[in-house]
């Protein structure tokens, strides 16, 4: 076994935690029910790692297999480093008609026509969706297994999940995925986040939507009603309004975990009081970012509670509208309130 | 605009009605919970974002015998909200019938000028001011008790006293030095 497998083991030893190792590497299923006993966990990880290394030469396992180890823990715990989400354009005539094993030959296929060095490797998880792990090499080098890219891509849906992805990749990967889905382009959907499943509901819908209504439901299961006969609530229906208004803009029940929103803005700066500032005539450039670690939720309870005023300004509630987290603001012509919010391709 | 009004009702027998208001609807509910459990006499609580009440629940509004402002000294807008609803209240309660209550006043964040200008509010207004801890239940039970001695009394269920004699007592003072720099 050369240096680099053992470099690989060393770098999955360190990432996965001493519990998840027994399931991780039982789910792996290239160790022998023996070897695996002989797994002390007790141990420290770098015994552990040592014992591991050795099964390996014993059992003759190359890199081929280790990845397979890798991307079994990745599967599992998704929620680890930058999520990015693109989106699949104008589909052709058979893109609804694209199953497993053609999207995988033929992906296999065209990355390897851009790129000569390149380990793909595909799993079709559980949900339907597809997990591909890229590991890239150039002309003088061999793939790098240390820096893998991560590609979701739920196969039917226009949506594309990547992580750890570099500008130089890029377009090799997009035009893999454009041709082996058969599309005609892919653009960024300027939706990222550090959980995958959170993106992933807000894409796909897949979360509790509120719909405006006439006759107003029954909140009473979702609103802490007054059970006591002696405290009187005076603004309840102001109160179960606004928290009506919250829900339909940003969704009722759990909502899915948000990190960040950012808005570029390139507006012109508007202050009556501030002269120097409104006359300039180029924009004014500056970034707002919202954090939490529940931002969609956070928006929510500022809406419900009063903070922020319902109905939600557009700017907000296009969050899970949209399905995206990044927004450039610029001037719409020459009115004077005309902020919208233009999308960036 | 309707102004509410202390006498504009009959008390009720060995009743006691209380008005929380606090823009943040937080600390009101756990405060109501804990109000309601006094047994001596029966507790009303009447919760409210801000004044003016609407007009509908008029009819089945006690007697409301004190108001109790919340203020969260980490929020701007709590301090504005309080201070704007307190123009929708009959004169007749700042004898006594209003106090102000303040949380978060030990959070290193707040500016001390808030906290200067809540204490020039109340004391402008001859009211008492208590300060509350909001996150722990023994916090919660005893902004419950102080406010409960006040209700009582404003209520007039404590024989020899009224409402105008305890805040007189009670009622916040500013110190002549507050807009002199501190030397700290």
């Amino acid at each position: 076994m050369d240096t680099s497998n053992k470099r690989l083991i060393q770098r999955l030893m360190s990432r996965i935690p001493i519990k998840m190792l027994r399931t991780t590497l039982g789910k792996w299923g290239r160790l022998t029910e023996v070897q695996l006993k002989s797994m002390n966990l007790t141990q420290s990880k770098w015994a552990l790692t040592e014992k591991l290394i050795a099964i390996c030469e014993e059992n003759e396992l190359e890199v081929k297999h280790l990845t397979e180890l890798e991307m079994i823990y990745i599967i599992d715990n998704p929620n680890q480093g930058m999520w990015h989400t693109f989106q699949l354009m104008d589909p052709e005539d058979d893109a609804q008609s694209v199953e497993l094993t053609q999207f995988k030959e033929q992906f296999k296929s065209h990355i390897r026509e851009l790129v000569r060095q390149v380990s793909v490797k595909m799993k079709k998880h559980t949900d339907e969706a597809v997990w591909i792990r890229i590991a890239w090499g150039d002309a003088f080098s061999r793939p790098n297994h240390l820096k893998p890219t991560y590609v979701v891509h739920h196969l039917q849906t226009p949506y594309v999940f990547v992580t750890s992805l570099t500008a130089k990749q890029k377009p090799l990967l997009s035009q893999a995925l454009v041709l082996s889905t058969r599309h005609q382009a892919i653009k960024d959907a300027n939706l990222s986040g550090r959980k995958l499943t959170a993106i992933r509901d807000l894409m796909m819908r897949q979360y509790q939507q509120v719909f405006p209504t006439k006759y107003p439901s029954p909140l009473t299961e979702h609103n802490p009603t007054v059970s006591n006969p002696h405290i009187g609530r005076e603004q309840a229906e102001p109160a179960a309004n606004r928290l009506q208004m919250a829900c339909e803009a940003f969704g009722g029940g759990m909502l899915p975990q948000l990190q960040s929103a950012v808005y570029k803005l390139e507006t012109k700066f508007r202050d009556q009081t501030n002269k120097t500032m409104t006359e300039r005539e180029e924009p004014f450039k500056c970034v707002v970012k919202f954090a939490s670690t529940n931002l969609l939720e956070s928006l929510r309870n500022c809406a419900s509670s009063g903070i922020a005023s319902t109905p939600v300004t557009p700017l907000l509630s296009s969050i899970p509208l949209k399905g995206r987290n990044y927004f450039v603001i610029t001037d719409n012509g020459p009115g004077p309130s005309s902020k919208t919010d233009q999308p960036q391709n | 605009m309707s102004v509410l009004n202390p006498f504009s009702k009959l008390p009720g027998l060995n009743t006691a009605n209380i008005l929380l208001v606090e823009s943040e609807e937080q600390f009101q509910q756990s405060l109501a919970d804990a109000l309601v459990e006094e047994t001596a006499a029966t507790v009303n609580v009447r919760l409210a974002k801000s004044l003016p009440l609407p007009l509908e629940n008029e009819e089945d509004r006690p007697r409301i015998d004190l108001v109790a402002f919340i203020i969260n000294l980490t929020s701007e807008l709590s301090f504005q909200s309080a201070e704007a609803s307190l123009k929708f209240l009959d004169p007749g309660y700042f004898l006594g019938k209003v106090c102000f209550m303040v949380t978060n006043a030990r959070n290193t964040a707040v500016p001390t000028e808030r906290l200067d200008a809540v204490r020039k509010l109340a004391a402008s207004l001859h009211c008492p001011l208590l300060f509350a801890e909001d996150q722990t239940p023994d916090g919660v039970t005893n902004a419950t008790e102080r406010l409960l001695s006040i209700l009582k009394v404003a209520a007039g269920l404590v024989p020899m006293t009224t409402a105008l004699y305890l805040s007189s007592l009670t009622r916040c003072t500013v110190p002549p030095d507050i807009d002199q720099p501190s030397f700290d």
